[in-house]
């Protein structure tokens, strides 16, 4: 187990350097963020030094040399835009994201288990089609669309949610919540509904698939004939059998909605990393950028990594393999 | 936000209206909450030159020399400015100026100011405000002399965005590792202007609390929250949902909408944009060719008649009704009217494709040729539409566009890579007057004499440079308009710069709640925002 901890840690940076690499080449493609920002009245004079002072003027090359060296004793850089270290840029936004993003990806996927089994187990019922519509309304719907419409309908219309941003927020742990206030916590429902709408659609579909192909196998029918009862079949023997697609998905959705959460997060105005990596790259803040998407590319690694260790926990075959 | 509510029932009466920047006497109102597109970068002011940053800053800082509604020059800390001789101008300032933390302003906070600039400036640099400075001489505790490399006629625009922080404050807080944590945690950021900081994040809000001693009088709200948000439907949302009482850019989509709800107010200004195209004047340029692909024996653009036949083509009335929904002028010159340098000879611009096809005819190329266009697509209002505009009415002259309309992000590098033969993007003249523009776009490229730095397209013009470098060194103000409206006339009757609109900025209020005054800079400031009761 040891080792298959150690052996995805490595690759884990392997795929980080490669990340590094090629975000920073393509940053570099897109040209010299000096000529974006710097303002119509400087000179060349000017223009040269800041260029210089940035760094801007060395070949590429060693322009990555001194980032990874940077790099390598922890030091992200500081983002040209807003002079501070980018790591801390990335934290003081991280705790808005997560907790957008664990409350719709959790409401989700446990709303969206739900309903998907039932769908699967009484595939013929009006309800169960009724489900099956929302799914694939949730599918087709763009999420920027959606966003609009439900600000258009709780925040202009009814008057009954706010339009945007975070709210009252509470100091926890050090980090500042928003879901702890009542307040917080009316900011945040329609963004958690409308990032959740998606995956809940995806969840349903799983859930349902995952269901109707195992409620025809032996194992169901043998547990039937045992005459164990059929609530405990859905929640016990089911639920387990469905649950491998499903974690890796959760697992997938969680990290690509907590890196990219970015069109919900700019309309409903929601201060998290999604909007700063989108404001990164419209002035090419090549710094935050860079550590952003290595970043991404570790929580990637993490989290298929906890997935994998989870599939040992809950599927007795993978854990007698001895992965 | 839960205070809002106060200002909305406060809010009374009559519909939102155009008034004069003067300042409220009466203080019911508690609140204002605005919703805006764009924030600081830091709560340092003298980190970045961004408009946004500065409109910010305004809030808690003050410049030397104020920019007024118009963007003329008007005093602010400094009372009154002279130049003593060719390289020393005289400051006096004002008297009884405090700073939020009870400490007088003197002459020490605003050396201190200039000489932290090069320091801390961030890449969107600041130094472009002291690039003429080279001294600061302390005569009195209300008197400056600045000293400077060479004539500078244009120093107090220069200094509309010279914001002074406090010395004793922001002395420990004045290099490029230690200015940002020191500002925007709040011990340095100590400024005299109409609102004390509370708190800020970056992208997210900026609360301030008023400053009672504030020396222009007290501030019409208590408390102003600055709620950056940068989609435009969502800011309107907030808007129509009480969230926030004003929000500035409003897109020409919305605006339409707008009018048929009477819920919601808009308030329009002009802008300092100025959407100008331009057209290479190398021999040799990348993007023009014969129709049929193959390289022409020289380039169409350096021909006046090509660059009329041009300017003829554009159809500049159809291009404001049309594609800018109304909000939007026809632009002559790269200016707006009644600014510094702003000639008042030049006619408007005609619009004739017959014309131009004749002139195409007559320099040789009766089947016209092709190029592509690049433009910029999401810097301004209506960029992008307007880049789709041009290229449909210099097809009906016989010339193929084939049009770019791109990223600033992608634009502006290749743009100053030289790729570009054909190229339109705006141009702000936010100090007010010529120096700036023509400065920078219609002299030659000459890093010498500081000139030309945006001159992308190699024009030169022996005339208007020698306009321009003696503008840049006659103190007397008379005489420096009359140079830079002679340098406008020649530079427009080259239409190597083609100017096409001059774009408008549209705010919105709850109905019936606000008065304020649009700036040309498109600033939204707190302090000069009134209740309506």
């Amino acid at each position: 187990m040891l080792g298959f901890v150690i052996q995805r840690l490595l690759q884990a940076a392997v795929v980080m350097a490669v990340m590094s690499a090629v975000v920073f080449v393509g940053v570099y493609a897109i040209g010299n963020p000096i000529e974006i920002i710097i303002p119509p009245e400087a000179t060349q004079e000017i223009r040269e030094a800041t260029i210089k002072r940035f760094g801007l003027d060395l070949p590429l090359w060693e322009q990555y040399f001194i980032f990874v060296t940077n790099l390598l004793q922890g030091d992200f850089g500081r983002s040209f835009i807003y002079n501070v270290p980018v790591l801390e840029l990335i934290a003081g936004r991280l705790p808005a994201t997560l907790e957008l993003v664990l409350i719709s990806v959790v409401t989700a996927t446990l709303l969206g288990v739900g309903l998907g089994v039932y769908a699967g187990y009484r595939p013929e019922s009006w309800i169960a089609r009724g489900i099956m519509a929302v799914s694939v309304l949730g599918f087709s719907v763009p999420s920027f669309w959606v966003g609009l419409i439900l600000i258009l309908i709780f925040a202009v219309n009814l008057g009954w949610l706010p339009a945007g941003g975070r709210g009252e927020v509470v100091s926890f742990l050090g980090v500042e919540w928003s879901f702890l206030t009542p307040d917080g916590l009316s900011h945040i429902f329609l963004p958690a509904l409308n990032l959740a709408f998606f995956k809940l659609a995806m969840m349903i579909r799983l859930a349902r698939a995952g269901t109707r192909e195992i409620m025809l196998t032996d194992t169901i029918k043998f547990a039937r004939a045992a005459g164990i009862p059929e609530r405990q079949i859905l929640t016990q023997h089911l639920l387990k059998l469905i649950s491998i697609p499903i974690i890796t998905v959760f697992g997938l959705e969680l990290g690509s909605t907590l890196a990219f959460a970015v069109v919900t997060e700019t309309i409903f105005s929601w201060p998290g990393v999604g909007k700063l990596i989108i404001d990164s790259i419209t002035v090419l803040d090549r710094p935050v950028m860079v550590a952003y998407l290595i970043l991404t590319a570790l929580l990637f690694v993490l989290i298929n990594l906890t997935v994998d260790l989870v599939f040992a926990l809950i599927d007795p075959r993978i854990r007698a393999r001895g992965a | 936000m839960k205070t809002k509510r106060l200002f909305a029932s406060a809010a009374l009466a009559l519909g939102v209206t155009f008034a004069a920047g003067s300042f409220p006497a009466s203080a019911q109102a508690q609140t204002l909450t605005m919703g805006v597109r764009g924030g600081p970068e830091s709560l340092d002011p003298h980190f970045s030159a961004l408009g946004s940053h500065a409109e910010a800053a305004k809030h808690i800082y003050d410049t030397l020399v104020w920019s007024g509604d118009d963007l003329q020059i008007e005093p602010g800390l400094a009372t009154s400015w002279k130049a003593l001789d060719e390289t020393t101008w005289e400051f006096k300032l004002r008297e009884g100026v405090k700073f939020h933390d009870g400490s007088d302003f003197d002459a020490e906070d605003v050396k201190f100011s200039i000489e932290r600039i090069p320091v801390v400036s961030g890449p969107t640099t600041t130094t472009i405000y002291v690039r003429r400075v080279a001294e600061v001489e302390i005569v009195d505790p209300y008197t400056l002399h600045i000293k400077t490399n060479g004539p500078a006629a244009t120093l107090p625009y220069d200094f509309v965005r010279l914001f002074v922080v406090s010395s004793d404050a922001a002395k420990d807080y004045s290099t490029p590792e230690t200015a940002a944590e020191g500002f925007n945690a709040g011990p340095a950021a100590v400024g005299t202007g109409p609102y004390k900081l509370v708190s800020w994040e970056p992208k997210g809000d900026l609360v301030l609390e008023r400053f009672d001693d504030y020396w222009r009088g007290k501030g019409p709200w208590a408390r102003v929250i600055r709620k950056e948000m940068p989609n435009d439907s969502s800011r309107l949302a907030a808007l129509k949902s009480g969230q926030v009482d004003v929000i500035n850019y409003v897109s020409s989509i919305d605006y339409l909408a707008l009018q048929r709800d009477s819920s919601v107010e808009a308030v329009i200004g002009d802008s300092v944009y100025i959407m100008n195209l331009q057209l290479d004047q190398r021999e040799d340029t990348p993007l023009v060719r014969a129709k049929d692909g193959s390289k022409l024996d020289k380039n169409p653009l350096r021909d006046p008649l090509v660059r009329e036949a041009i300017d003829l083509a554009i159809d500049r009335d159809a291009m404001v009704n049309i594609v800018l929904e109304g909000l939007g002028k026809p632009a002559n010159q790269m200016m707006p009217p009644g600014f510094f340098g702003s000639s008042e000879e030049i006619p408007a611009r005609k619009h004739d494709s017959a014309q131009a096809r004749a002139l195409l005819a007559e320099a040789g190329y009766p089947d016209g040729f092709e190029f592509d266009l690049y433009c910029t697509s999401d810097r301004l209002p209506g960029d992008g539409a307007i880049c789709q505009g041009l290229g449909q009415m210099f097809s009906q002259i016989g010339i193929k566009t084939n049009v770019n309309a791109i990223s600033k992000t992608v634009y502006f590098p290749a743009q100053s890579r030289l790729e570009y033969s054909v190229f339109m993007n705006g141009w702000g003249t936010l100090t007010g007057e010529a120096s700036y523009t023509l400065g920078s776009l219609a002299h030659s490229n000459n890093p010498e004499v500081k000139m030309g730095a945006f001159n992308r397209v190699a024009y030169k013009n022996d005339e208007v440079d020698r306009l321009l470098q003696e503008g840049a060194t006659t103190l007397d103000p008379d005489a420096r308009r009359k140079l830079y409206e002679q340098a406008m006339i020649a530079t427009m009757a080259d239409r190597v710069y083609i100017p096409v609109v001059q774009l408008q900025t549209v705010w919105a209020a709850k109905a019936n709640s606000v008065i304020f005054a649009p700036r040309f800079d498109e600033d939204t400031l707190a302090f000069f925002i009134k209740a309506k009761n």
